[in-house]
């Protein structure tokens, strides 16, 4: 147990049961679910489900252990027909692992594309990466089929995974009629890199490096949050100045990207203008992001125990700039609002309704434009942040409009909370040192959660040592795995046109939920 | 508001120096022997006025991508070099390749740079897309764009900056064409 941390060993058939009870029960979210092949401590293979509640700091996780196999087909009671968030993790641990959820509504493969021999399980210990023998999607094509919507008048159209634009790679194929979606099949996964078994590989104090390449443009988030996973893990205590910086710079990070998402989606509607003003903001808060951290992307900062840059230093010039920044902000935001073609193609589209979005789970700017309250920040506040006071925002309408203007609610408080650091760094009123002695746990029980609130939602690790401190398991969880499920229920009923309007204002991460 | 990024990012203040831009050497770009002993010709002169890009995806962690898109943004600004990305490889001259090419996406890569036209050129942008980088011996990637097409030149960095992207790019262009 650390901390809030609380784990508890249940049987198969509680487990169901428990789950349904956690995430059922009253503001009930899954956080992370993942399994772990523990056969070389005598726990054989697990399987954790982590829930937490919006009103108490506590995660609650559950292990099921020793899952039973007959003649090396394991399987364990499925859980998504009680927690619909589950769906996509049990299918990733079917792939990942061989172990099937029985019951499952909908299981077929996600990760691995069928590239890889039917009975290569990349995540179990016992394979070495050089023994898993694959096909390059070069010689075998993905054989798997697409859901398939028949009727008169229906046609597909399909979408990648090399697309128009610069972004990243995933196919979608459109049910549509006329030009309205009628179904939506994203097959994802295209960029999966095999992160999580590098990471048993590197070592824990490496994997940073790694861990800021799960997804670029939340390489804070995801640093940080496994940093923070290694430093409870170990019992380090994290110095005040280092956690001060991790929360400066989880701002600056959301900062960017919020304020890069808001420009992005002017591009779905057209609006060169917007486009152009948001991509020269966005150009200014990274250049910024450089001369504080020598890195656009916030890398090199993060270490277990803390930080090695001191973006403190030289409060002052810092301020000026952030106060330059955000008159400018306001401006852009100001003849955002007042483009009325603009705002016109966002109200009402891609609603994202409450209900899906609790109970597929969803995270961040997601969820919180869908009336969810959910923001780690608060919930279970980690780092400096119970130092500050901050509110945190929810829009009611679920469109793409609200996306946008809870957005616009975000960057004005991470501006408020940069300069609460700022100033308080000036008084010279958060000092001491950045960062603290860190190693490794020489014992079987060395585990914990890691959690942060990044750009897109929140941002889980969890690791576990082995006897000799080496990484046992390491999971990262991005926020776009739990929000890319939502897409097909938020595009349903819109035209085609506006999908890739619908797609900006998720901005989700590939890379990320990939890994 | 364009006149103060200027001054801000690329201004007097803050120029950055021609070894910082320019991460390498031409030659140190280019990948695989020289023809003939001489540098490759690709390009015609005029070429040079007008190159059209075609960026694939093929596993980055997304920070390459974000680098690209911010080439075309106004501080940037690379079509006032004559540069522009491209929405079909069937329009493109060069193929900006990011990523370690996943295992998942060599095929799409393999079918891009087919149908791209020749005379094309090849640039793996950034570290991964070179050797795997961090990646590199993990099961689902292939390790290095050259692993499933032909390169004919690198760009070093993790991400490398718009600015080196740029100035690359520039100083590929020139190397491939008759031009001097
Ligand atoms: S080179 Fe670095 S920044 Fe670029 S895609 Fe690869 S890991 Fe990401």
């Amino acid at each position: 147990m650390t901390g809030n941390e609380i784990y508890r060993d249940v049987t198969k058939e509680e487990f169901p049961q428990e789950c349904s009870r956690l995430f059922n029960g009253g503001n009930g979210r899954l956080r992370t679910m993942f399994a772990a092949d523990l056969r070389e401590t005598g726990e054989g293979f697990c399987i954790y489900a982590v829930f937490s509640r919006a009103q108490e700091d506590r995660f609650e996780i559950l292990r099921l252990k020793n899952i039973e196999g007959k003649d090396g087909a394991y399987s364990f009671p499925s859980i998504t027909p009680a927690v619909p968030a589950a769906h996509w993790y049990e299918r990733q641990i079917a792939d990942m692992f061989g172990l099937v959820p029985s019951g499952h509504p909908d299981l077929h493969p996600l990760v691995l594309h069928g590239l890889y021999p039917p009975e290569v399980y990349p995540l179990r210990r016992d394979i070495s990466p050089e023994a898993i023998g694959r096909q390059l999607a070069l010689e075998k094509e993905d054989l798997s089929p697409f859901m398939e919507v028949k009727g008169e008048g229906i046609y597909e159209i399909p979408v990648g995974p090399v697309h128009a634009g610069i972004i990243e790679p995933g196919h979608f194929r459109f049910s549509a009629v006329g030009e309205t979606i009628y179904y939506l099949d994203a097959r994802l996964f295209y960029t999966h890199k095999g992160v999580e078994k590098l990471f048993e590989r590197t070592g824990f104090r490496a994997g940073v490096r790694l861990a800021e390449r799960v997804s670029g443009v939340s390489s804070f988030a995801h640093s940080a949050a496994y940093c923070m996973a290694l430093e409870r893990m170990s019992g380090t205590l994290l110095p005040a100045r280092a956690a001060a910086i991790r929360t400066l710079l989880l701002e600056m990070e959301r900062l960017y990207n919020h304020v890069g998402d808001i420009g992005n989606m002017c591009a779905g509607t057209g609006f060169a203008v917007g486009y152009a003003q948001g991509a020269s903001l966005k150009e200014r808060l990274m250049a910024l992001n450089e001369r504080l951290t020598g890195s656009r992307y916030l890398r090199g900062v993060n270490a277990p125990g803390g930080v090695l840059a001191d973006p403190l230093d030289e409060p002052a010039g810092t301020l000026r700039e952030i106060e330059d920044i955000t008159k400018e902000y306001k401006s852009f935001i100001s003849f955002l609002t007042d483009s009325v073609s603009h705002v016109e193609r966002l109200e009402n589209a891609g609603v994202l309704s409450r209900p899906v979005a609790l109970s597929l789970g969803a995270t961040g700017v997601a969820a919180r434009a869908s009336g969810l309250n959910d923001d780690i920040r608060t919930t279970h506040p980690h780092l400096y942040y119970n130092q500050l006071v901050f509110e945190t925002h929810t829009r009611m309408k679920g469109d793409v409009f609200a996306r946008m203007m809870l957005r616009a609610d975000e960057v004005e408080c991470s501006i408020a909370i940069i300069r609460s650091i700022l100033h308080k760094a000036k008084g010279k009123r958060i000092e001491g040192s950045i960062l603290s002695e860190w190693e490794a746990p020489a014992n079987k029980s060395g585990q914990a959660l890691g959690y942060v609130e990044g750009p897109r939602g929140s941002v889980f690790y969890f690791v576990k040592s082995a006897a000799d401190g080496t990484p046992l398991r390491v999971k990262p969880r991005a926020a776009s795995f739990c929000n890319w499920p939502l897409m097909p229920f938020a595009v349903h009923g819109n035209i085609v046109p506006d999908f890739p309007l619908i797609n900006k204002s998720f901005n989700l991460s590939y890379s990320g939920s990939d890994a | 508001m364009l006149g103060r990024i200027f001054y801000n990012i690329i201004g007097k203040k803050r120029v950055l120096p021609r070894e910082q831009i320019v991460a390498a050497a031409p030659e140190a770009l280019l990948a695989g022997e020289k023809e003939n002993g001489k540098e490759k010709r690709i390009f015609s002169g005029e070429f040079t006025r007008s190159v059209r890009i075609r960026q694939v995806d093929a596993g980055s962690c997304n920070a390459c991508e974000w680098e690209c898109t911010a080439l075309t943004n106004p501080v940037y600004d690379i079509q006032r070099f004559g540069v522009d990305f491209v929405a079909s490889p069937r329009h493109a001259d060069i193929l900006l390749v990011t990523g370690p090419v996943s295992v998942a996406m060599a095929g799409a890569l393999k079918k891009t740079w087919l149908a791209t036209p020749d005379p094309k050129i090849v640039i793996a942008c950034g570290d991964c897309a070179k050797d795997g980088g961090v990646y590199k011996g993990s099961y689902a990637v292939t390790g290095g764009v050259d692993k499933v097409v032909p390169v004919d030149a690198f760009i070093p960095g993790c991400p490398p900056k718009p600015a080196e992207i740029a100035a690359n790019i520039m100083q590929i262009v020139k190397v491939f064409s008759k031009i001097k």
